[in-house]
């Protein structure tokens, strides 16, 4: 299994999330959003981290889904113990507010949490397609190849890259998160609403974004959120 | 916005394609939801059950709107919910594929499936568990579609059933979620009182305007208000003093109170418009028929004013429903006693007058527009023990051509005489939204 980026290491060594970060606590700038430059499209500040709840939605639904390589994962495996921001794509979208914008968040997420030392021990990364007939894994290896030979991925939020065997798979899981698609009668777009999913450890849905609120600065703030919830008694 | 702004906004919109990728709106919408920008297909009527009348029962109903069809302008389907419940308001998720309805009275929530067969709406879920899921919330009103949930405004309280009451969140599934009680002067939970604004903790409206981080929240009355007889709550000194008279600002993403306005005589729909650099918000108050302006200042901060007088206020016409054209240029207020719809010009917020009124029939409440604003739409019914009495207890949809100067009756659809009820909330549908 490939797992992006390489942080089995971490993982292996028995320091669940909450616990690891509040032992460690490396020096990270904060609010953490501070690392992530203003986009003119959100005018407003992100409130304070902690500063506010996040709600339990719902469960995040688990999953059979195939990785890069084409081994066989379960989402619940790939999920537990990890706050997690999933989103779902397909690699022909062309809609400028489906895909693509959704991509470019999680880049700049990716980017910016090279300067937040060790968050990749609790957050990580998630897009899964839904167009398995033509994201094959072969495909979606070749679209992750960025994402594998970044550099600088070691420091970086992991970031798995997943599909499906096919819609009898998928379709569960689409279902489960609520995310709606429609196929065009030429078969070759896929409409749908753009949705980021925050996942907490324990496989919560606690937050979820759409066109208009998935400004990184409040997925950020979001996600120190949850941290500075865990610590909490 | 002006004109060209919207000729770009609208270009751009349609020029991306897809049924969920236009994001402008039939012009009072959650922003979040894609959005019919062409013809409409069909209008969804929640209608009041009648006793005495047809199966009695609250129902769906359903319109053609289709161009051609050999049933346009007719009722097409008619779905009863069993009893009746105060049918009153509701609104589409934000993935538009179900219409969350509310009633007022027996606080049931009905979710049909409006995605299936847009033609023939089914009844997919009913949530019997309002009151007890928010911790003594009455009275569902509102329903404002966000990412992956639905935020519904009380009306009341189950404590005394006056108006104090909140915000509810349930998930798209329909699982409650968490209750946000309005702030009260005596628990501003963070906000600030704003002027001479005493915060009263009622409810009514949602709208928020997502670039801005913003949501507003608006003030009418409670459950014992609400289900009285007009007449009598009019000679009711008591009654008359238990009307909100805030609008309040929300941090639209922590869910928390900031500024409590003073907006008096109760504050009822609010509309942001749709330009990218508009940042404000009208609405209406029923007692002092006035049109206010929530605004953000120079500065920076939220403000609010009252900006205009719709007709005479002294003889209290009662302003309900408004429409705000997708060019934010018109305004249409709808007048409940004197039955009139009048248009406003908006193009200068802050100074917005009346270029135009028509009398559409002894009453009216709602109106919808489409997004074009070629089709106007009214409907009449305010409240089962609200509405007039006798022969001026008309309930109709009632459809209008506007050519820029006249509004123009297309069709009028008579719920009295089909046995249907009284007709309240429309919301637009479209087989074209989804294209499985």
């Amino acid at each position: 299994m490939r797992i992006l980026p390489v942080i089995a290491l971490l993982a292996g060594v028995g320091l669940s999330g909450g616990l690891a970060w509040g032992f460690l606590k490396p020096d990270r700038p904060a609010p953490f959003s501070s690392v992530i430059p203003a986009r003119a499209e959100f005018q407003f500040e992100p409130p304070a981290p902690g500063s506010y709840r996040l709600n339990h939605i719902k469960p995040a639904p688990d999953g059979r889904v195939l990785d890069t390589d084409g081994h066989a994962q379960t989402l619940a495996d790939l999920t537990k113990g990890k706050i997690t921001l999933v989103s779902f794509v397909y690699l022909m979208c062309g809609d400028v507010n489906g895909c693509p914008l959704a991509m470019s968040t999680l880049f700049e997420l990716h980017d910016a949490s090279a300067q937040l030392p060790g968050l990749n021990r609790d957050v990580q990364l998630m897009t899964i397609s839904f167009d398995p007939e033509r994201d094959t894994v072969e495909a979606i290896h070749a679209f992750a190849y960025p994402i594998l030979s970044d550099t600088a991925a070691r420091d970086k939020f992991g970031w798995h890259v997943l599909t499906t065997g096919g819609m009898a798979d998928l379709q569960p899981i689409l279902d489960g998160y609520g995310q709606v698609i429609d196929r065009s009668t030429d078969q070759d777009q896929i409409s749908h609403l753009l949705r980021l999913y925050l996942v907490d450890r324990s496989g919560q849905i606690r937050n979820v974004y759409g066109l208009g609120t998935i400004d990184p600065r409040l997925l950020m703030t979001d996600i120190e959120t949850l941290l500075m919830e865990e610590r909490q008694p | 916005m002006n004109r060209r702004e919207f000729g770009t906004l609208t270009a751009a919109a349609l020029a991306v394609g897809g049924p969920f990728k236009a994001f402008a709106d039939e012009t009072c919408q959650s922003p979040y939801m894609p959005k019919i920008t062409g013809q409409e297909e069909f209008v969804y009527v929640w209608t009041l059950g009648v006793e005495g009348m047809g199966d009695e029962q609250d129902k769906l109903v359903t319109i053609d709107l289709r161009p051609g069809s050999d049933t346009r302008g007719q009722v097409i389907n008619s779905l009863s919910v069993g009893g009746r419940n105060e049918a009153h308001h509701g609104g589409f998720s934000a993935d538009r594929r179900y219409f969350w309805t509310g009633g007022l009275d027996t606080n049931r929530i009905f979710i049909f499936d409006v995605h299936s067969d847009p033609a023939n709406p089914t009844l997919h879920k009913t949530i019997d568990t309002f009151v007890k899921d928010s911790g003594g919330v009455v009275g569902p009103h509102t329903f404002f579609a966000l990412p992956g949930s639905m935020m519904i405004s009380g009306l009341s309280n189950d404590a005394d059933h006056g108006g104090r009451t909140a915000l509810v969140e349930y998930n798209d599934s329909g699982d409650y979620v968490a209750t946000y009680w309005m702030p009260t002067q005596d628990d501003m939970q963070g906000a600030a009182a704003i002027g001479d604004a005493v915060a009263d903790g009622y409810g009514y409206d949602i709208r928020a305007l997502i670039r801005k981080n913003v949501m507003l929240t608006s003030s009418f009355t409670g459950w014992s208000n609400y289900m009285m007889d007009f007449g009598q709550m009019l000679q009711d000194t008591e009654a008359m003093k238990r009307f909100g008279n805030t609008v309040v600002q929300w941090d639209l993403h922590t869910r928390q109170p900031k500024k409590v306005f003073n907006v008096p005589g109760a504050p009822l729909e609010i509309r942001f418009p749709w330009g990218p650099n508009a940042n404000w918000a009208y609405t209406t108050t029923a007692l002092t028929s006035q049109l206010w302006l929530i605004y953000e200042d120079e500065d920076g901060e939220w403000q609010a004013k009252a900006v205009a007088d719709i007709g005479d206020p002294a003889s209290i016409p009662l302003p309900v429903d408004i429409s705000i054209a997708a060019d934010d240029q018109t305004l249409w207020i709808n007048s409940f006693m004197d039955g009139k719809t009048r248009l406003f010009d908006i193009s200068d917020p802050h100074n917005p007058h009346q270029i135009y009124e028509k009398v559409i029939d002894r009453q009216v409440n709602m109106v919808s527009q489409s997004w074009d604003g070629k089709r106007v739409y009214f409907s009449s019914s305010l409240l089962a023990n609200w509405d007039k009495k006798g022969a001026d207890d008309v309930q109709y949809l009632r459809a209008y051509n506007w050519d820029g100067t006249e509004l123009v009756e297309d069709f009028n659809i008579d719920f009295y005489a089909l046995n249907l009820g009284r007709a309240h909330i429309m919301r637009f549908g479209s087989a074209a939204l989804y294209t499985s």
